[in-house]
Protein backbone atom coordinates (compact mmCIF):
# COMPACT_ATOMS: atom_id res chain seq x y z
CA UNK A 1 0.00 0.00 0.00
CA UNK A 2 2.63 2.44 0.87
CA UNK A 3 4.91 1.11 -1.80
CA UNK A 4 2.37 2.00 -4.45
CA UNK A 5 1.35 5.45 -3.31
CA UNK A 6 4.85 6.29 -3.15
CA UNK A 7 5.23 4.73 -6.71
CA UNK A 8 2.56 7.01 -7.77
CA UNK A 9 3.63 10.16 -5.93
CA UNK A 10 7.78 9.74 -8.08
CA UNK A 11 5.08 9.59 -11.22
CA UNK A 12 3.47 12.66 -10.47
CA UNK A 13 6.45 14.14 -9.79
CA UNK A 14 8.04 13.26 -12.80
CA UNK A 15 5.16 13.91 -14.98
CA UNK A 16 5.59 18.19 -13.24
CA UNK A 17 9.49 18.28 -14.04
CA UNK A 18 9.80 16.40 -17.58
CA UNK A 19 7.85 19.11 -19.67
CA UNK A 20 9.92 22.08 -17.52
CA UNK A 21 13.17 19.97 -18.23
CA UNK A 22 12.62 19.39 -21.93
CA UNK A 23 11.37 22.76 -22.41
CA UNK A 24 14.81 24.00 -20.94
CA UNK A 25 17.05 21.45 -22.98
CA UNK A 26 15.37 22.56 -26.01
CA UNK A 27 15.58 26.30 -25.62
CA UNK A 28 19.74 25.18 -24.42
CA UNK A 29 19.58 23.48 -27.99
CA UNK A 30 17.73 26.47 -29.61
CA UNK A 31 20.26 29.03 -28.93
CA UNK A 32 23.26 27.23 -29.14
CA UNK A 33 21.75 26.62 -32.69
CA UNK A 34 21.26 30.53 -33.26
CA UNK A 35 24.79 31.09 -32.38
CA UNK A 36 25.63 28.57 -34.60
CA UNK A 37 23.76 29.97 -37.65
CA UNK A 38 25.21 33.67 -37.00
CA UNK A 39 28.59 32.07 -37.03
CA UNK A 40 27.93 30.29 -40.09
CA UNK A 41 26.47 33.29 -42.09
CA UNK A 42 28.97 35.57 -40.83
CA UNK A 43 31.57 33.32 -41.55
CA UNK A 44 29.96 32.77 -45.31
CA UNK A 45 29.76 36.59 -45.42
CA UNK A 46 33.50 36.69 -44.91
CA UNK A 47 34.08 34.45 -47.86
CA UNK A 48 31.77 36.63 -50.43
CA UNK A 49 33.87 39.31 -49.17
CA UNK A 50 37.22 38.17 -49.54
CA UNK A 51 36.14 36.21 -52.79
CA UNK A 52 34.70 39.41 -54.62
CA UNK A 53 37.15 41.69 -53.17
CA UNK A 54 39.95 39.60 -54.66
CA UNK A 55 38.30 39.85 -58.10
CA UNK A 56 38.72 41.94 -60.99
CA UNK A 57 37.17 43.90 -62.69
CA UNK A 58 34.23 44.17 -60.48
CA UNK A 59 31.36 46.33 -61.40
CA UNK A 60 29.79 46.87 -57.83
CA UNK A 61 27.42 49.63 -59.53
CA UNK A 62 25.93 47.16 -61.80
CA UNK A 63 23.70 44.70 -59.00
CA UNK A 64 23.89 41.95 -61.32
CA UNK A 65 27.89 41.52 -61.99
CA UNK A 66 28.64 38.13 -62.91
CA UNK A 67 31.44 38.57 -60.09
CA UNK A 68 29.56 39.50 -57.12
CA UNK A 69 26.92 36.79 -57.98
CA UNK A 70 29.21 34.08 -58.15
CA UNK A 71 31.08 35.15 -54.93
CA UNK A 72 27.81 35.40 -53.23
CA UNK A 73 26.86 32.19 -54.65
CA UNK A 74 30.12 30.38 -53.84
CA UNK A 75 29.74 31.54 -50.11
CA UNK A 76 26.31 30.70 -50.07
CA UNK A 77 26.22 27.31 -51.62
CA UNK A 78 29.81 25.96 -52.32
CA UNK A 79 29.18 26.85 -56.11
CA UNK A 80 29.21 29.48 -57.95
CA UNK A 81 26.56 29.02 -60.37
CA UNK A 82 24.41 28.43 -57.03
CA UNK A 83 23.54 25.03 -57.92
CA UNK A 84 24.78 23.34 -54.92
CA UNK A 85 22.84 23.17 -51.87
CA UNK A 86 22.72 25.85 -49.97
CA UNK A 87 24.76 26.40 -46.58
CA UNK A 88 21.78 28.13 -44.61
CA UNK A 89 18.23 27.01 -45.33
CA UNK A 90 16.38 29.86 -47.19
CA UNK A 91 19.51 32.44 -47.57
CA UNK A 92 19.44 33.85 -50.77
CA UNK A 93 22.48 35.41 -52.62
CA UNK A 94 19.59 38.59 -53.02
CA UNK A 95 19.29 38.94 -49.64
CA UNK A 96 23.01 40.22 -49.55
CA UNK A 97 24.42 43.36 -50.25
CA UNK A 98 27.36 44.11 -50.99
CA UNK A 99 28.23 47.92 -50.38
CA UNK A 100 31.61 49.80 -51.41
CA UNK A 101 33.25 52.22 -48.97
CA UNK A 102 36.12 54.73 -50.19
CA UNK A 103 38.69 56.45 -47.72
CA UNK A 104 39.06 59.80 -47.66
CA UNK A 105 42.62 61.44 -47.15
CA UNK A 106 41.35 64.90 -46.19
CA UNK A 107 39.27 63.84 -43.39
CA UNK A 108 41.00 60.44 -42.60
CA UNK A 109 37.61 58.71 -42.79
CA UNK A 110 35.75 55.95 -44.63
CA UNK A 111 32.67 56.75 -46.45
CA UNK A 112 30.06 55.19 -48.74
CA UNK A 113 31.48 55.51 -52.59
CA UNK A 114 28.60 56.82 -55.38
CA UNK A 115 28.41 55.20 -58.15
CA UNK A 116 29.31 58.09 -60.55
CA UNK A 117 32.42 58.25 -62.41
CA UNK A 118 33.88 60.35 -60.35
CA UNK A 119 33.33 57.98 -57.38
CA UNK A 120 33.29 53.93 -57.79
CA UNK A 121 31.48 53.21 -60.39
CA UNK A 122 34.14 51.82 -62.76
CA UNK A 123 32.34 51.53 -66.03
CA UNK A 124 32.14 54.80 -66.56
CA UNK A 125 35.90 55.63 -65.76
CA UNK A 126 35.60 55.85 -61.40
CA UNK A 127 38.30 53.89 -59.80
CA UNK A 128 38.20 50.98 -57.06
CA UNK A 129 36.78 51.39 -53.82
CA UNK A 130 39.08 50.74 -50.91
CA UNK A 131 37.13 48.43 -48.68
CA UNK A 132 33.62 46.33 -49.11
CA UNK A 133 30.65 45.80 -46.69
CA UNK A 134 28.82 42.69 -47.04
CA UNK A 135 25.85 42.86 -44.81
CA UNK A 136 22.09 41.51 -44.57
CA UNK A 137 20.15 44.32 -44.45
CA UNK A 138 16.78 42.94 -43.57
CA UNK A 139 18.42 40.31 -41.13
CA UNK A 140 18.14 36.59 -41.78
CA UNK A 141 14.95 35.78 -40.11
CA UNK A 142 15.30 32.16 -37.44
CA UNK A 143 12.35 31.41 -35.20
CA UNK A 144 13.48 29.36 -32.11
CA UNK A 145 11.41 26.57 -31.54
CA UNK A 146 10.53 26.04 -27.98
CA UNK A 147 7.65 23.79 -26.77
CA UNK A 148 4.85 26.09 -25.12
CA UNK A 149 6.28 29.03 -26.26
CA UNK A 150 5.08 30.74 -29.71
CA UNK A 151 8.56 33.15 -29.93
CA UNK A 152 8.85 36.22 -32.63
CA UNK A 153 11.39 35.36 -35.20
CA UNK A 154 14.83 36.54 -34.09
CA UNK A 155 16.88 38.44 -36.91
CA UNK A 156 20.14 37.65 -37.54
CA UNK A 157 22.27 40.57 -39.22
CA UNK A 158 25.98 39.70 -39.31
CA UNK A 159 27.94 42.10 -41.30
CA UNK A 160 31.51 42.10 -42.23
CA UNK A 161 33.92 44.49 -43.95
CA UNK A 162 37.81 43.85 -45.39
CA UNK A 163 39.54 45.90 -47.74
CA UNK A 164 39.45 45.62 -51.64
CA UNK A 165 42.26 44.16 -52.86
CA UNK A 166 41.43 43.77 -56.88
CA UNK A 167 41.59 45.99 -59.76
CA UNK B 1 14.52 10.08 -2.60
CA UNK B 2 13.48 11.62 -5.85
CA UNK B 3 13.49 14.72 -4.46
CA UNK B 4 16.37 15.21 -3.18
CA UNK B 5 18.64 13.44 -6.41
CA UNK B 6 16.24 16.41 -8.28
CA UNK B 7 17.64 19.14 -5.45
CA UNK B 8 21.37 17.78 -6.34
CA UNK B 9 20.27 17.68 -9.91
CA UNK B 10 18.90 20.67 -10.83
CA UNK B 11 21.51 22.96 -9.87
CA UNK B 12 24.24 20.85 -12.46
CA UNK B 13 22.29 20.60 -14.83
CA UNK B 14 21.25 24.07 -14.95
CA UNK B 15 25.49 24.97 -14.51
CA UNK B 16 26.01 22.86 -17.38
CA UNK B 17 23.23 24.24 -19.82
CA UNK B 18 25.10 27.83 -18.98
CA UNK B 19 28.06 26.65 -19.69
CA UNK B 20 27.17 25.39 -22.98
CA UNK B 21 25.39 28.86 -23.73
CA UNK B 22 28.25 30.63 -22.54
CA UNK B 23 31.19 28.51 -24.18
CA UNK B 24 29.55 28.81 -27.39
CA UNK B 25 28.85 32.35 -27.31
CA UNK B 26 33.03 32.80 -26.76
CA UNK B 27 33.59 30.74 -29.80
CA UNK B 28 31.15 32.89 -31.81
CA UNK B 29 33.31 36.14 -30.04
CA UNK B 30 36.67 34.50 -30.60
CA UNK B 31 35.94 33.72 -34.60
CA UNK B 32 34.35 37.46 -35.09
CA UNK B 33 36.98 39.05 -33.42
CA UNK B 34 39.58 36.74 -35.88
CA UNK B 35 38.08 38.31 -38.75
CA UNK B 36 37.89 41.32 -37.58
CA UNK B 37 42.14 40.97 -36.85
CA UNK B 38 41.93 39.30 -40.11
CA UNK B 39 40.44 42.71 -41.99
CA UNK B 40 43.01 44.74 -39.71
CA UNK B 41 46.14 43.14 -41.02
CA UNK B 42 44.97 42.90 -44.72
CA UNK B 43 44.24 46.60 -44.45
CA UNK B 44 47.24 47.42 -42.69
CA UNK B 45 49.64 45.34 -44.76
CA UNK B 46 48.65 47.13 -48.22
CA UNK B 47 50.52 50.19 -46.91
CA UNK B 48 53.99 48.39 -46.15
CA UNK B 49 55.77 50.28 -49.22
CA UNK B 50 59.22 50.56 -47.69
CA UNK B 51 59.08 54.17 -46.39
CA UNK B 52 59.23 55.72 -43.25
CA UNK B 53 56.09 56.47 -42.74
CA UNK B 54 54.89 53.64 -44.26
CA UNK B 55 53.88 51.96 -40.64
CA UNK B 56 51.74 54.76 -39.59
CA UNK B 57 50.04 54.86 -42.81
CA UNK B 58 49.50 50.79 -41.95
CA UNK B 59 48.23 51.86 -38.81
CA UNK B 60 45.74 53.85 -39.40
CA UNK B 61 44.92 51.91 -42.36
CA UNK B 62 44.24 48.76 -39.91
CA UNK B 63 41.97 51.16 -37.82
CA UNK B 64 39.56 51.84 -40.29
CA UNK B 65 37.96 48.74 -40.20
CA UNK B 66 37.15 48.80 -37.02
CA UNK B 67 36.51 52.92 -36.75
CA UNK B 68 32.46 52.94 -36.98
CA UNK B 69 32.44 56.12 -38.37
CA UNK B 70 30.57 54.61 -41.69
CA UNK B 71 28.62 52.50 -39.53
CA UNK B 72 29.91 49.37 -40.76
CA UNK B 73 32.78 49.00 -38.65
CA UNK B 74 33.83 45.29 -37.98
CA UNK B 75 32.03 44.34 -34.57
CA UNK B 76 31.49 41.38 -32.48
CA UNK B 77 29.10 39.42 -29.95
CA UNK B 78 26.93 39.35 -32.48
CA UNK B 79 27.60 42.34 -33.80
CA UNK B 80 26.98 44.45 -30.66
CA UNK B 81 29.75 45.47 -29.41
CA UNK B 82 32.42 47.65 -31.04
CA UNK B 83 35.82 46.69 -31.66
CA UNK B 84 38.61 49.51 -29.81
CA UNK B 85 35.79 50.72 -27.20
CA UNK B 86 37.15 51.61 -23.57
CA UNK B 87 33.87 52.84 -22.70
CA UNK B 88 31.25 50.63 -20.62
CA UNK B 89 31.91 47.19 -18.94
CA UNK B 90 32.73 45.56 -21.55
CA UNK B 91 35.91 47.26 -23.60
CA UNK B 92 38.02 46.22 -26.10
CA UNK B 93 42.07 47.07 -26.92
CA UNK B 94 43.30 47.30 -30.21
CA UNK B 95 47.33 47.69 -30.13
CA UNK B 96 48.42 49.33 -32.79
CA UNK B 97 49.46 46.62 -34.96
CA UNK B 98 53.19 45.28 -34.73
CA UNK B 99 56.06 44.97 -37.93
CA UNK B 100 58.21 42.75 -38.70
CA UNK B 101 60.79 42.42 -41.23
CA UNK B 102 59.94 38.09 -41.72
CA UNK B 103 57.18 36.16 -42.11
CA UNK B 104 58.17 34.07 -39.50
CA UNK B 105 58.91 36.51 -37.19
CA UNK B 106 55.54 38.05 -37.46
CA UNK B 107 54.12 34.63 -37.04
CA UNK B 108 55.96 33.70 -34.09
CA UNK B 109 56.97 37.07 -32.06
CA UNK B 110 54.45 38.27 -29.27
CA UNK B 111 53.56 41.64 -30.17
CA UNK B 112 55.87 44.85 -30.22
CA UNK B 113 57.30 46.16 -34.20
CA UNK B 114 61.22 44.95 -34.95
CA UNK B 115 61.52 46.44 -37.81
CA UNK B 116 60.56 50.02 -39.24
CA UNK B 117 58.52 51.77 -42.01
CA UNK B 118 61.92 51.06 -44.34
CA UNK B 119 62.20 47.21 -43.57
CA UNK B 120 58.59 46.24 -42.55
CA UNK B 121 56.82 43.75 -44.73
CA UNK B 122 54.41 41.96 -42.73
CA UNK B 123 51.80 43.17 -40.11
CA UNK B 124 50.80 41.22 -36.87
CA UNK B 125 46.88 42.53 -35.83
CA UNK B 126 46.11 41.79 -32.31
CA UNK B 127 42.78 42.26 -30.90
CA UNK B 128 42.09 41.98 -26.91
CA UNK B 129 38.22 42.23 -25.78
CA UNK B 130 36.31 41.32 -23.00
CA UNK B 131 33.42 38.81 -23.72
CA UNK B 132 30.44 38.40 -21.80
CA UNK B 133 29.71 35.41 -19.34
CA UNK B 134 26.39 35.80 -18.27
CA UNK B 135 25.87 32.02 -16.69
CA UNK B 136 29.25 31.86 -15.52
CA UNK B 137 28.67 34.06 -13.32
CA UNK B 138 26.80 32.32 -11.05
CA UNK B 139 29.81 30.61 -10.02
CA UNK B 140 32.89 31.88 -8.20
CA UNK B 141 35.32 31.87 -11.12
CA UNK B 142 33.14 33.93 -13.25
CA UNK B 143 31.95 36.41 -10.53
CA UNK B 144 33.79 39.21 -12.78
CA UNK B 145 30.81 38.27 -15.55
CA UNK B 146 33.35 38.67 -18.11
CA UNK B 147 36.62 37.19 -20.09
CA UNK B 148 38.73 38.19 -22.47
CA UNK B 149 39.33 36.89 -25.46
CA UNK B 150 42.46 37.41 -28.12
CA UNK B 151 42.54 37.36 -31.58
CA UNK B 152 45.36 37.68 -33.66
CA UNK B 153 46.22 37.59 -37.63
CA UNK B 154 49.19 38.03 -39.93
CA UNK B 155 49.32 39.56 -43.45
CA UNK B 156 52.02 41.03 -45.62
CA UNK B 157 53.86 40.58 -48.72
CA UNK B 158 53.63 37.06 -50.95
CA UNK B 159 56.30 35.40 -53.01
CA UNK B 160 57.02 37.35 -56.08
CA UNK B 161 54.01 37.30 -58.46
CA UNK B 162 54.58 35.40 -62.05
CA UNK B 163 51.20 37.58 -63.12
CA UNK B 164 51.06 40.93 -61.87
CA UNK B 165 47.85 42.85 -62.34
CA UNK B 166 46.51 46.58 -62.63
CA UNK B 167 50.30 47.49 -63.37
CA UNK B 168 51.29 49.93 -66.38
CA UNK B 169 52.71 49.00 -69.38
CA UNK B 170 55.79 50.64 -70.42
CA UNK B 171 58.21 48.14 -71.14
CA UNK B 172 61.87 48.68 -70.65
CA UNK B 173 64.51 46.27 -71.74
CA UNK B 174 66.92 45.04 -68.80
CA UNK B 175 70.28 46.22 -68.59
CA UNK B 176 71.58 43.32 -67.73
CA UNK B 177 69.60 40.06 -67.69
CA UNK B 178 72.24 38.25 -65.81
CA UNK B 179 71.23 40.23 -62.61
CA UNK B 180 68.16 38.96 -61.33
CA UNK B 181 67.74 41.46 -58.40
CA UNK B 182 67.42 44.25 -60.34
CA UNK B 183 68.56 43.63 -64.11
CA UNK B 184 71.14 45.92 -64.09
CA UNK B 185 69.27 49.23 -62.63
CA UNK B 186 70.84 50.62 -59.66
CA UNK B 187 67.92 51.49 -56.95
CA UNK B 188 68.32 54.78 -55.76
CA UNK B 189 69.18 56.18 -59.01
CA UNK B 190 66.69 58.47 -60.97
CA UNK B 191 66.32 57.80 -64.45
CA UNK B 192 65.03 59.30 -67.75
CA UNK B 193 62.26 57.54 -69.23
CA UNK B 194 62.38 58.30 -72.90
CA UNK B 195 59.93 57.00 -75.65
CA UNK B 196 62.29 54.70 -78.18
CA UNK B 197 62.66 56.32 -81.79
CA UNK B 198 64.76 55.71 -84.83
CA UNK B 199 67.86 56.85 -85.90
CA UNK B 200 70.29 59.78 -84.42
CA UNK B 201 70.76 61.67 -82.82
CA UNK B 202 69.36 59.86 -79.19
CA UNK B 203 67.95 62.01 -77.24
CA UNK B 204 69.66 62.53 -73.39
CA UNK B 205 68.24 62.83 -70.35
CA UNK B 206 66.68 65.19 -68.58
CA UNK B 207 67.84 67.60 -65.82
CA UNK B 208 69.57 65.51 -62.76
CA UNK B 209 68.96 62.51 -64.51
CA UNK B 210 71.45 61.53 -66.78
CA UNK B 211 70.89 57.95 -68.29
CA UNK B 212 67.88 57.35 -70.87
CA UNK B 213 65.95 53.92 -70.08
CA UNK B 214 64.16 53.74 -73.80
CA UNK B 215 60.60 52.35 -73.36
CA UNK B 216 57.82 51.09 -75.25
CA UNK B 217 54.17 50.59 -74.79
CA UNK B 218 53.10 47.09 -74.80
CA UNK B 219 49.29 46.61 -76.16
CA UNK B 220 46.69 46.66 -73.86
CA UNK B 221 44.45 48.18 -76.56
CA UNK B 222 40.32 46.96 -75.52
CA UNK B 223 39.03 46.96 -79.00
CA UNK B 224 35.09 46.41 -76.80
CA UNK B 225 35.36 49.17 -73.88
CA UNK B 226 33.52 51.67 -73.69
CA UNK B 227 36.38 54.02 -74.05
CA UNK B 228 38.18 55.02 -77.01
CA UNK B 229 41.57 54.18 -77.29
CA UNK B 230 42.86 58.02 -76.00
CA UNK B 231 40.46 57.39 -73.14
CA UNK B 232 42.04 54.12 -72.44
CA UNK B 233 45.37 55.52 -72.56
CA UNK B 234 44.57 58.15 -69.99
CA UNK B 235 42.90 55.58 -67.96
CA UNK B 236 46.51 53.18 -68.15
CA UNK B 237 48.41 56.02 -67.32
CA UNK B 238 46.40 57.76 -64.56
CA UNK B 239 45.79 53.94 -62.42
CA UNK B 240 47.91 51.14 -64.06
CA UNK B 241 45.78 48.67 -66.30
CA UNK B 242 41.66 48.69 -65.47
CA UNK B 243 40.17 45.83 -63.99
CA UNK B 244 38.84 43.33 -66.40
CA UNK B 245 37.23 39.72 -65.79
CA UNK B 246 39.82 38.84 -68.81
CA UNK B 247 42.75 38.38 -67.18
CA UNK B 248 45.34 39.10 -70.28
CA UNK B 249 43.26 42.10 -70.37
CA UNK B 250 44.43 43.50 -67.10
CA UNK B 251 47.57 41.73 -66.04
CA UNK B 252 51.04 41.12 -67.66
CA UNK B 253 52.63 37.51 -66.70
CA UNK B 254 56.61 36.72 -66.49
CA UNK B 255 57.65 34.86 -69.60
CA UNK B 256 54.63 35.99 -71.74
CA UNK B 257 55.37 37.68 -75.13
CA UNK B 258 54.18 41.06 -75.87
CA UNK B 259 53.73 43.33 -78.57
CA UNK B 260 54.18 47.09 -78.57
CA UNK B 261 51.00 49.27 -78.80
CA UNK B 262 49.50 49.45 -82.14
CA UNK B 263 49.30 53.14 -82.86
CA UNK B 264 52.44 53.94 -80.56
CA UNK B 265 54.83 53.07 -83.30
CA UNK B 266 58.19 54.81 -82.97
CA UNK B 267 58.84 57.61 -85.08
CA UNK B 268 62.69 58.93 -86.34
CA UNK B 269 64.51 60.72 -83.53
CA UNK B 270 65.04 63.41 -85.72
CA UNK B 271 61.20 64.38 -86.04
CA UNK B 272 61.66 65.51 -82.50
CA UNK B 273 57.71 63.89 -81.83
CA UNK B 274 56.41 61.03 -80.24
CA UNK B 275 53.18 59.44 -81.46
CA UNK B 276 49.68 60.36 -80.00
CA UNK B 277 49.27 57.68 -78.15
CA UNK B 278 52.06 57.97 -76.13
CA UNK B 279 51.26 61.90 -75.02
CA UNK B 280 48.03 60.35 -73.99
CA UNK B 281 49.12 58.14 -71.91
CA UNK B 282 51.36 60.86 -70.27
CA UNK B 283 48.33 62.75 -69.96
CA UNK B 284 47.26 59.91 -67.60
CA UNK B 285 50.32 59.93 -65.90
CA UNK B 286 50.47 63.99 -65.27
CA UNK B 287 47.00 62.94 -63.23
CA UNK B 288 48.95 61.63 -60.82
CA UNK B 289 50.50 64.68 -59.89
CA UNK B 290 47.81 67.43 -60.37
CA UNK B 291 44.15 67.47 -60.76
CA UNK B 292 44.42 70.19 -63.39
CA UNK B 293 44.59 68.82 -67.20
CA UNK B 294 47.76 69.68 -69.33
CA UNK B 295 46.30 72.39 -72.21
CA UNK B 296 48.22 69.43 -74.30
CA UNK B 297 46.24 67.23 -73.43
CA UNK B 298 42.87 67.83 -75.26
CA UNK B 299 43.73 64.73 -77.69
CA UNK B 300 41.95 62.81 -75.33
CA UNK B 301 37.96 62.34 -75.47
CA UNK B 302 36.38 63.87 -72.83
CA UNK B 303 39.54 64.62 -70.96
CA UNK B 304 38.18 66.55 -68.22
CA UNK B 305 35.70 64.28 -67.07
CA UNK B 306 37.98 61.54 -67.26
CA UNK B 307 40.41 62.88 -64.92
CA UNK B 308 38.16 63.76 -62.39
CA UNK B 309 38.42 60.36 -60.97
CA UNK B 310 41.98 60.48 -60.71
CA UNK B 311 42.67 62.06 -57.36
CA UNK B 312 46.52 63.79 -57.09
CA UNK B 313 49.36 61.88 -55.12
CA UNK B 314 49.67 63.46 -51.52
CA UNK B 315 53.40 64.00 -51.58
CA UNK B 316 54.32 66.28 -54.79
CA UNK B 317 57.47 66.52 -53.95
CA UNK B 318 60.64 65.60 -56.30
CA UNK B 319 62.46 62.27 -54.20
CA UNK B 320 65.81 61.38 -54.46
CA UNK B 321 65.57 59.45 -51.15
CA UNK B 322 62.67 56.86 -51.03
CA UNK B 323 62.36 56.38 -48.03
CA UNK B 324 61.58 59.83 -47.52
CA UNK B 325 58.12 59.75 -49.57
CA UNK B 326 54.89 59.99 -48.21
CA UNK B 327 52.29 59.92 -50.67
CA UNK B 328 49.54 57.58 -51.45
CA UNK B 329 51.17 55.28 -53.53
CA UNK B 330 50.04 56.54 -56.58
CA UNK B 331 53.40 57.91 -58.01
CA UNK B 332 54.42 54.17 -57.89
CA UNK B 333 54.24 52.57 -60.94
CA UNK B 334 55.51 48.65 -61.55
CA UNK B 335 56.52 47.92 -65.15
CA UNK B 336 57.42 44.85 -67.37
CA UNK B 337 60.89 44.47 -67.85
CA UNK B 338 61.73 42.40 -71.13
CA UNK B 339 64.27 40.68 -72.85
CA UNK B 340 65.06 42.76 -76.24
CA UNK B 341 63.07 46.05 -76.98
CA UNK B 342 61.57 45.96 -80.40
CA UNK B 343 59.01 47.77 -82.18
CA UNK B 344 58.74 44.85 -84.66
CA UNK B 345 59.14 41.81 -83.03
CA UNK B 346 57.33 40.38 -79.98
CA UNK B 347 59.21 41.02 -76.38
CA UNK B 348 59.35 38.39 -73.65
CA UNK B 349 58.92 39.83 -70.30
CA UNK B 350 60.92 38.71 -67.94
CA UNK B 351 59.96 40.59 -64.71
CA UNK B 352 58.25 43.68 -63.24
CA UNK B 353 60.03 46.22 -61.09
CA UNK B 354 58.93 49.61 -59.54
CA UNK B 355 59.66 53.14 -60.34
CA UNK B 356 58.62 56.07 -58.32
CA UNK B 357 57.74 58.95 -60.46
CA UNK B 358 59.22 62.56 -59.84
CA UNK B 359 57.79 65.78 -61.75
CA UNK B 360 60.51 66.74 -64.09
CA UNK B 361 62.55 68.89 -62.94
CA UNK B 362 61.64 72.68 -62.57
CA UNK B 363 57.97 71.21 -63.20
CA UNK B 364 55.52 70.35 -60.47
CA UNK B 365 54.34 67.25 -62.53
CA UNK B 366 55.93 65.34 -65.66
CA UNK B 367 55.30 67.34 -68.85
CA UNK B 368 53.35 65.40 -71.37
CA UNK B 369 54.56 67.36 -74.31
CA UNK B 370 57.77 66.38 -73.91
CA UNK B 371 58.80 66.20 -77.37
CA UNK B 372 60.76 62.67 -76.31
CA UNK B 373 58.06 61.32 -74.48
CA UNK B 374 60.56 61.75 -71.33
CA UNK B 375 59.65 61.33 -67.64
CA UNK B 376 62.07 61.11 -65.03
CA UNK B 377 61.25 58.62 -62.26
CA UNK B 378 63.29 56.82 -58.91
CA UNK B 379 64.21 53.10 -59.41
CA UNK B 380 63.02 51.54 -56.05
CA UNK B 381 63.38 48.00 -56.46
CA UNK B 382 60.16 45.97 -56.16
CA UNK B 383 58.84 47.03 -52.12
CA UNK B 384 54.90 47.94 -53.07
CA UNK B 385 52.87 45.05 -53.13
CA UNK B 386 50.57 45.40 -56.66
CA UNK B 387 47.08 45.26 -56.42
CA UNK B 388 46.41 41.63 -57.93
CA UNK B 389 48.13 38.64 -59.22
CA UNK B 390 48.85 35.03 -59.30
CA UNK B 391 51.97 32.52 -59.11
CA UNK B 392 50.60 30.28 -62.16
CA UNK B 393 53.13 29.36 -64.78
CA UNK B 394 56.01 28.19 -62.74
CA UNK B 395 57.88 31.64 -63.48
CA UNK B 396 60.17 30.91 -60.68
CA UNK B 397 60.93 34.64 -60.19
CA UNK B 398 63.82 34.92 -57.92
CA UNK B 399 62.68 38.69 -56.88
CA UNK B 400 59.40 41.26 -57.94
CA UNK B 401 56.96 42.52 -55.83
CA UNK B 402 53.94 40.33 -54.41
CA UNK B 403 50.60 40.93 -53.41
CA UNK B 404 48.73 41.21 -50.30
CA UNK B 405 48.40 37.65 -48.70
CA UNK B 406 47.02 36.45 -45.02
CA UNK B 407 49.53 34.33 -43.22
CA UNK B 408 47.71 33.40 -40.00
Amino acid sequence: MRRRSRGGNTVLEAALFIPILVTLLVSVEQLGKLTYTYYTIKKALYSAARYIGTQQGVNFCDAADPSILAGLNFALTGSTDGSANPLVTGLTPDMLLVSIERYSAADQTLSACDCSATGCDTSAGGTAPDFIVVSIPEGYAMRPIIPFLTLEPILLKPQVKVPFTGT
Amino acid sequence: MAVQLLVILVPVLFGFMGFALDLGRLYLIRGELNQAANSMALSAARQLIGTSAATDFATNAARLTVDNASQNANKYNFGSLRIGDSSGFYTSDVPDPSYFATAAEAMAAEPGSTADGTTARYVQANIVADAPLTFWALLAAGASRKTTVAARAVAGISAPLCTACGIENFAIQALDQTDLFNFGLVAGTRYTFGYVCNGNPQPGGLAGAAQRLPYLLLDRYNAGDMFDESQQLFRIGGGGLPGSTVSTQSCFRAGNSEVVWASAVPQTCASLAVPQSVVNLLCGVSSRFTNDTPTTCTGVSDVANLSASFTADADLTDIDDYTTYTGSIRRVITIPIVDTLSAANAMTILGFRQFLLDPTTGNTSNVPSDTNGRFEALYIGSPVPVKQGRFDGGCQAQSGPGKVVLFQ
